[in-house]
């Protein structure tokens, strides 16, 4: 006999299968909301804390806009190193075994698990004046410290590996024989990575890099031990924050609030790019 | 157009690779061989995707691989159209520009007017700017086909064609490609699991097992004659396993494991196999007394009765398992179904006696 | 032949590297452990001792780190910053229990907007030019020369308000100079140091405190006396503080405790 009981409980539940346990789907939405909560609520309380017009003209005063002009200019310089290195490096960790690839892929995601100080002291214990190479990189001429390259240097450094790991797990589950078709087509290698393989891992790259982008945004730590912190050449946006925050909060908080915005249309546009991606481009 | 010669010996995981094989142009060879059998490796052989220990392989007037003089052409400079078993066709490409994704050192302009002139052929223009993902399995297939053959290759090598189609689109499939394989005169190459799709596109057939060509002929030589129990297995014939021995009037009695015996005009001796095709055994009633020429009659009961078009396969219960492939009409006048016992008979001159493997 | 392979490997090395993570995690804890235990101002099992919350300028990270274990009527936990940060955290509604400063100003504000108990002033620090060791640079002079990189305090700390205080003293064109060199506004006064020992810069504007903690890889050049600010250090206990009681016990021993007698080694002066 079909026990209809059993069959009417469950028709109508959210996934509930026995009577036993009905707290289960209301302990999945409460913590989704404890989740949600934590979240959103400083995001938000930044724009509601001071009103628009405070805002606005903090944003107005030279410091905060020399901040947000270094901030685009490092971040977008060293997202295009990252790709530029990264991409290439990514495909042939992706693609190919060799002896000792084990380690190159930890070492390319150590900084990831660095905290920032760490990574600050990393870089100058390398490149730094003091460091390892940095007799070479003076006798070269270059100039790191203090200076807007080693921003740029603190933010690859710290950034590149959210780049190079998704590049790696895109370029990992593009089909291996869209490349062998490429090659029996005529096409070389090279002309395959090009034409095939970065096409067809586009949606993972645009993740990595919108990754890569955020974090090196909101690089604090490294770039203040190694770059140190000066309007114009090196206070980039955070370093501004935490200038401002113990004496103008305002101006802390209109920083952060561009900041969150730009972050938050960063992260936007690569769903959208990843959304026309799933359903397909028009056709014709 | 030159011919194609593949050689190759290499060790691939567990299988060990020994073939050797010619494709004369305009002709069609098809290896046939289940899965693991090496088949594909032959390909990749071919289009330079996998480099063998020791091989030569030459095609379109080249040699492309001699590992004996240290030539190796690289794949992209071998002139060879390769159809991928599932088409590997480029997902952010049109259909038009997968085809002409080959196409060099043309104009835009011309490489899609030519891209075009390849999908009329197919029917597939008014799909031109489709991506891969919308187009239905058939149209993909021939997609893969003319991206292939775009520029003009001197070999075509063909890797499970139909296998990803349902069975509706394979026969219309199998047409088609018979058709451009006619047409573009260049040596085929095709490997399949699948006897039947062997046996309706290659001009000859070799059945691949273990990575060795076992038997190579064309698809009727290898049905009429298999040279071994595999190959009569592989090409669709019932298999019983017996012993051997010389019998009365010249004819070889095999006594079957399980009970019964068959006679067969061929010679044997020993444990053997012997193979006969569902559709040159007849069904009588059990009950029936013997009449007619036919020799072998082993008593059964139908397992299953399943149709096929104007004919039916029936799965029967011996001694060893059978099966016969009789008319509708015959099956409904005999009133078949499961669970009914029947004679299972069939001539001794359709009863080939083949080696099992090791002896 | 390929099947059976297959099965005993992963099986083989599944164990393997379980061993491995197992090892791995089992010596994270292990040292998360002992630094946990061993490092801190914990002396032994001091758990049922209350805890003392002291938010402190980095200027006297040296001095409190070596007495505040020695502080017996609590455990204390120490937090260094820019003095300017811990009196904004403070406003933000953090309370620790000691509020210590490298300035007057600070606590006495934050008295003002009733967030501090009545500031006591407990020592003073001198402001110094320090550069590292195998410097050229022997006076202010020498910092309006060309190429020079100096790091200073930003505006808002301390040690940044001093300094610019003390260059306000000095000629136009000189102050104005020696402005034009500073290639960082550090928010703190660690953080010149840092700048100056790595040999990022060549000069900084520090405490002699900070100096003496460097354990001579700096040098300290005495500024003229009429161009010396008074640093005067100042701590108050937070309203609404935990532990009232101790935190008042911990400021008086920053004037005549063991704590006084750290800020005495370290080079800080008598309170005025």
């Amino acid at each position: 006999m079909i026990d209809r009981s059993g069959l009417r409980s469950s028709a109508g539940k959210v996934g509930g299968r026995s009577r036993a346990a009905p707290w289960f789907p209301a302990l999945l939405g409460l913590a989704l909301a404890a989740a949600l909560t934590f979240l959103t609520l400083p995001v938000v309380a930044i724009f509601v804390d001071s009103s628009p017009r405070d805002l606005i003209d903090s944003l107005g005063e030279p410091g905060a806009l020399d901040a947000l002009w270094l901030s685009l200019r490092t971040t977008t310089t060293s997202l295009a190193i990252i790709l530029v290195v990264g991409t290439p490096a990514a495909y042939l960790l992706a693609t190919r075994s060799f002896r000792g690839k084990a380690l190159a892929v930890t070492l390319v995601e150590l900084p990831l698990v660095l905290p920032p100080a760490v990574a600050g002291i990393a870089l100058l214990a390398a490149v730094g004046p003091s460091g390892i190479l940095g007799g070479v990189i003076e006798a070269a001429g270059i100039e790191l410290s203090l200076q807007t390259a080693g921003v740029v240097v603190a933010l690859t450094f710290v950034a590149s590996p959210f780049y190079v790991r998704q590049a790696m797990a895109a370029f990992a589950a593009v089909d291996r024989t869209l490349l062998d078709a490429s090659r029996t087509l005529g096409a070389s290698e090279a002309r395959g990575f090009l034409r095939v393989m970065v096409p067809s891992a586009m949606p993972g790259l645009t993740a990595g890099a919108a990754l890569a982008l955020g974090r090196a945004l909101g690089e604090f730590g490294a770039t203040l031990m190694f770059a140190g912190s000066f309007q114009g050449i090196t206070q980039t946006v955070p370093l501004a924050i935490y200038d401002r925050f113990a004496t103008d909060f305002d101006s802390a908080l209109a920083l952060s609030a561009v900041l969150v915005a730009v972050s938050g249309a960063i992260l936007l546009s690569v769903k959208l790019v990843q959304g026309s991606e799933v359903l397909g481009a028009p056709q014709g | 157009m030159a011919p194609l010669r593949v050689e190759a010996r290499t060790r691939l995981g567990a299988l060990g690779l020994d073939v050797s094989i010619e494709v004369q142009a305009g002709e069609c060879l098809a290896l046939a061989g289940p899965s693991g059998a090496g088949k594909t490796s032959v390909l990749r052989v071919a289009a330079g995707l996998l480099r063998p220990d020791r091989g030569l392989v030459q095609g379109d007037g080249e040699t492309w691989l001699d590992t004996e003089r240290g030539v190796n052409v690289p794949p992209e400079r071998r002139r060879c159209g390769y159809v991928f078993q599932e088409y590997a066709l480029f997902p952010h490409l049109s259909a038009w520009q997968n085809v002409a994704y080959p196409l060099r050192g043309l104009s835009r302009k011309e490489r899609r007017e030519r891209a075009l002139e390849l999908l009329e052929r197919f029917g597939l223009r008014g799909r031109a700017d489709a991506r891969p993902r919308t187009l239905s399995g058939g149209e993909r297939q021939r997609v893969g086909v003319a991206r292939a053959l775009a520029r003009r290759p001197g070999v075509l090598l063909l890797d499970e064609p139909l296998s990803a189609l349902d069975a509706r689109t394979r026969a219309g499939a199998v047409r088609e490609l018979t058709a451009v394989l006619r047409e573009v005169e260049v040596p085929a190459l095709l490997v399949t699991h699948d006897f039947g799709e062997a046996a309706g596109l290659g001009s000859r057939v070799g059945v691949i097992d273990a990575g060795k060509i076992v038997q190579e002929g064309t698809p009727s030589e290898l049905a009429a004659s298999p040279r071994s129990a595999f190959v009569a297995d592989f090409t669709g014939a019932i298999v019983l396993t017996g012993r051997a021995r010389r019998g009365p009037d010249g004819l070889t009695r095999v006594d079957l494991d399980g009970g019964g015996h068959v006679v067969s005009t061929d010679s044997g001796e020993g444990p053997v196999a012997v193979s006969v095709y569902p559709w040159e055994i007849a069904i009588e009633p059990a009950c029936d007394a013997p009449h007619g020429s036919t020799q072998n009659r082993i008593p059964a009961e139908v397992l299953s009765v399943t149709p096929l078009g104007n004919r039916v396969r029936l799965g029967l219960a011996g001694p060893q398992p059978l099966a016969a492939e009789i008319t509708q009409a015959s099956a409904n006048a005999l009133g078949l179904h499961a669970g009914a016992r029947v004679t299972a008979s069939w001539k001794a001159a359709a009863t080939r006696v083949v080696r099992v493997e090791g002896t | 032949m390929t099947r059976g392979r297959r099965r005993s490997s992963p099986r083989r090395s599944k164990s393997a590297s379980g061993a491995a993570l197992g090892a791995v995690w089992l010596t994270l804890a292990a040292t998360l452990g002992l630094a946990a235990c061993g490092g801190g101002d914990d002396n032994g099992s001091g758990g049922d001792r209350p805890r003392l919350v002291v938010s402190a300028a980095s200027s006297m990270t040296e001095a409190l780190t070596a007495c505040a274990p020695k502080f017996e009527r609590a455990t204390v936990r120490l937090s260094f910053a820019g003095s300017d940060e811990l009196a904004a955290q403070i406003r933000q509604g953090l309370k620790p229990d000691v509020f210590a400063a490298a300035n007057t100003i600070l606590p006495r504000d934050l008295n003002d907007e009733g967030l501090l108990s009545t500031p006591v002033e407990f020592a003073t620090n001198e402001l110094v030019l320090a550069v590292p060791r195998d410097s050229d640079i022997r006076s202010l002079d020498d910092l309006s020369r060309d190429g020079v990189k100096i790091a200073i305090g930003s505006g808002s700390v301390p040690i940044g308000s001093y300094t610019r205080d003390v260059l306000s003293r000095l000629p136009k064109a000189e102050s104005e100079a020696i402005l034009g060199n500073v290639r960082s506004n550090e928010p703190d006064v660690k953080g010149i140091v840092g700048k100056l020992t790595q040999g990022a810069a060549d000069a900084g504007f520090v405490y002699v405190t900070d100096v003496n903690a460097t354990d001579g890889k700096l040098t300290a050049i005495a500024l003229p006396n009429d161009l010396q600010p008074t640093a005067t250090y100042a701590a108050g206990v937070v309203k609404g503080a935990n532990q009232p009681a101790e935190a008042h016990a911990f400021v008086d021993g920053l004037l005549h405790g063991a704590c006084a007698e750290e800020l005495d080694k370290a080079g800080f002066g008598a309170a005025p």
